[in-house]
């Protein structure tokens, strides 16, 4: 039993040593220019779908009807979400195709723009909306995505939720319309 | 000596608190060279196929008829314009209703 032990405690150190000098040793190729080797990929991929749905499952969604949250919401979304998250009419920016993991394209619906939200997201509006308003909120580390929360209060990021509810919908021309700062 | 010390603490307790960042005015985001929107593309619009109860067009109308009233009509729809989309639209609101009635 104590031989048992020792092994498994000297293995663990193994271990632990072997991860410690591959970190140390700055091998792993971290430029956004690269991407992931698949189980890298798939690891972060469900680390950050499964965390936002479960912080996010609890939020309320307010009623996301009415202009006046287009207005607001969509000029916050031109101002600070657009060079990453694109305009309708726009395929790609410098930012779309720079970071990686690549920002999804909101002028696509969320079952299209190329990531997952969770089993049964796409199902539920209220589900997308939650997650939206989280991510807005809270931000996404190491992935580019900034917190808007300490800068901007709920209502406000509740517009733009209500926002992208809508920004699939508009053409090119509704859009510049909609998001022009008065 | 401890009355000073408590006064110190609480004096750079508040300090902290009201430096704490708050959320800023949208008017922060808003540019000197801001894009106006350019509202005569609502001109040519089939006023028949517009939802009075659409969001979007909602916004649109405010955004367009807000810079009307402000006298910047090279950008917005015209008085005429604005009056004739209305009563279109109100046309079609009381088809609708009548219909439903009907």
């Amino acid at each position: 039993m104590n031989t048992t032990i020792k092994y498994l405690i000297a293995s663990l150190l193994i271990i632990i040593s072997l991860v410690l000098g591959f970190l140390y040793s700055g091998f792993y190729p971290i430029g956004a220019d690269n991407k992931h080797n698949a189980l890298t990929f798939w690891v972060l991929e469900t680390l950050r779908t499964k965390s936002i749905a479960r912080a996010s499952k609890d939020i309320e969604v307010p009623s996301l009807e009415g202009s006046q949250l287009l207005l607001s919401g969509g000029a916050d979304y031109n101002d600070m979400c657009a060079g990453c998250h694109l305009q309708p009419g726009q395929k790609e920016s410098d930012m779309s195709i720079g970071l990686y993991p690549k920002p999804p394209n909101l002028t696509l619906a969320a079952k299209d723009h190329g990531h997952d939200h969770g089993e049964g997201a796409h199902d539920d509006p209220d589900v997308i909306a939650s997650q939206q308003f989280w991510v807005i909120k809270h931000g996404i580390m190491a992935s580019g995505m900034a917190a808007f929360g300490p800068t901007h209060d709920d209502e406000r990021i509740w517009a733009m939720v209500a926002f992208l509810q809508k920004l699939p919908e508009l053409t090119p021309a509704q859009y510049q319309i909609i998001t022009a700062r008065q | 000596m401890l009355n000073k010390l408590s006064i110190t603490l609480a004096g750079a307790t508040f300090i902290l608190m009201t430096s704490t960042v708050s959320a800023h005015s949208p008017e922060m985001h808003k540019k000197a060279n801001a894009e106006k929107p350019k509202c005569e593309g609502m001109q040519n619009m089939d006023s028949a196929k517009m939802d009075m109860n659409d969001p979007i067009m909602q916004a649109m109308m405010a955004q367009c008829m807000g810079n009307d009233s402000h006298g910047q009509g090279d950008q917005g729809m015209g008085h005429k314009e604005i009056e004739k989309t209305k009563e279109d639209m109100n046309k079609k609101g009381e088809h609708k209703d009548s219909a439903h009635h009907g």
